[in-house]
């Protein structure tokens, strides 16, 4: 039932971001149309920080618990924020072209996040080389906070590293009330999404662990 | 006090075995000196190529000599079944940590003080100074916090030579960042005060990183 | 209307990225249903011996 009224919201705010986004908002002066990415991106990286911290604070009360429950979420949050940092990352290089010339530019969050993918692609990596759902588990555990502990560090060299160069200008003045408006639907709208994969995506694997130990018990019955 | 008592003990234990093998000192050696080596065929040994590449290069270079005799530390307990014997042994979890984790200190920088006097030759700049001998100190306690966890995590996968690497680089940005910027500094003449930020930079991720692992090390090795 | 092409990329992939991941789990609930119904079937079957 809770999953069903989440899907239901976030069906509903995506759809009503699709017309703010396309159609509402009006169009940035300086960096024309290309700035609507904005209205998208922004959120998805917001989402992934928000998924990797939920994957951090999973691990701990995993490792703290030893519920393999903590353990779906958090193994289910970081695949969602791997697809949301991603996307992230993908729309920041297509928005970067038109605005400064190039794929890519080693701006500070554009980096943080760059080396976030890395480390939660090790976190899969990991569990992939691992034999043993605990210790999959475990292990897991460590990245998630490891990785996620970084995560200040990077930010502040890379922003130190990067100073010595012109800082990018996003936007010349400030946010319009409907640009704002049109930020904040989306922003709503990927939480309620998020929230509602996770929720599926956690209880999904939580059953396809019960599913292996019952194929397990059939098996060692018949045999 | 016990417990700092028995990690010099492992870590003595470590040094004694490496004494009487030889077995990976020499080759990460050799491996260091030939990655200088192929640096310096692909940007030219021109002073000038030379003053702007040479701190990058020596801090990859340190990089993967780190990875290489990090992955042994544990490699070589495991191969012989010696890690059984530390676990039965009546050392706490943590002792184990700060035992390797001393030992895997002394190593780097034993390797680092082989090496810079060769690369200081190879590309003709001095490397001897105060300042460059406390950044070294502090990256290489970073390189053996996080690098003393992961190895003994990589030790337990299927692909350990590739999981190491996978885990250690994106984790280790902050120090490779701050290393390199604050060694060209020193190269270029600049006083303390100007390296102090990225001094500042690799202490936090070492007090950080330290503590972290010495907490989550006992979740790594528990069976 | 110039780099109208760069939004629209960005939207399509963002939507079809975020469709594909869905569908993804979709079919691996479906796989997940197909083994309970065979799980079930298997019992039934011990249990009529």
């Amino acid at each position: 039932m809770k999953r069903k009224i989440l899907f239901a919201l976030s069906s509903v705010l995506i759809l009503l971001s699709f017309y703010m986004v396309l159609v509402f908002v009006p169009t940035e002066i300086d960096m024309g149309i290309v700035q609507r990415i904005f209205y998208y991106h922004v959120p998805l990286a917001w989402i992934a920080f928000l998924a990797f911290f939920v994957v951090f604070t999973g691990s701990i009360i995993y490792l703290a618990k030893r519920s393999t429950k903590w353990d779906n979420i958090a193994s289910a949050s970081a695949e969602i924020g791997l697809v949301f940092i991603s996307l992230m990352l993908i729309t920041g290089s297509i928005w970067a072209k038109p605005a400064w010339g190039v794929w890519w530019i080693w701006e500070p969050r554009l980096t943080t996040s760059l080396v976030l993918w890395f480390i939660y692609v090790a976190y899969f990596i990991v569990r992939g080389y691992v034999s043993g759902e605990e210790r999959k588990a475990r292990f897991g555990a460590v990245v998630g906070i490891i990785g996620f502990l970084n995560v200040p560090l990077v930010f502040l060299s890379v922003t130190l590293w990067r100073t010595q160069h012109p800082p990018l200008t996003i936007f010349s003045g400030g946010l319009e009330p409907p640009m704002l408006a049109t930020l904040l639907v989306c922003l709503v709208a990927f939480n309620f999404l998020y929230f509602y994969l996770l929720s599926e995506r956690s209880m999904m694997k939580n059953d396809e662990r019960m599913l292996s130990q019952i194929k397990e018990t059939m098996a060692r019955r018949n045999a | 006090m016990k417990e700092l008592r028995d990690a010099f003990t492992i870590a003595s234990k470590d040094v004694l075995t490496e004494i009487r093998t030889r077995e990976v000192l020499s080759s990460v050696v050799i491996f260091a000196v030939l990655v200088i080596i192929i640096f310096n065929f692909a940007f030219g040994s021109s002073e000038q190529a030379a003053g702007l590449v040479a701190p990058g290069i020596l801090w990859v270079t340190f990089a993967f000599t780190g990875i290489l005799s990090l992955n042994r530390s544990f490699i070589l307990e495991k191969e012989e079944d010696c890690i059984e014997g530390l676990m039965v042994a009546p050392l706490s979890r943590e002792a184990v940590y700060l035992g390797k984790f001393f030992g895997n200190v002394f190593f780097i920088i034993l390797i680092q003080l082989i090496v810079i006097p060769i690369f200081s030759l190879l590309f003709n700049i001095s490397f001897f100074n105060l300042e460059l001998l406390l950044i070294t100190i502090l990256a290489t306690l970073g390189f053996a916090s996080v690098g003393t966890l992961f190895a003994a995590m990589a030790v337990n996968t299927r692909a350990r030579e590739l999981v190491l690497p996978i885990l250690f680089f994106p984790v280790i940005t902050p120090v490779i960042i701050a290393a390199v910027n604050a060694s060209a500094q020193v190269l270029d003449g600049q006083s303390f005060g100007a390296i102090a930020q990225w001094l500042g930079v690799i202490g936090a991720f070492d007090v950080i990183f330290i503590v972290a692992s010495y907490l989550i090390f006992s979740f790594i090795i528990e069976e | 209307m110039e780099n109208a092409g760069y939004l629209l990329a960005a939207f399509i992939l963002i939507w079809a990225a975020l469709l594909a991941y869905t569908f993804i789990i979709a079919r691996k609930q479906a796989k997940m249903r197909r083994d309970i119904e065979l799980l079930r079937e298997q019992l039934e079957e011990a249990s009529q011996k």
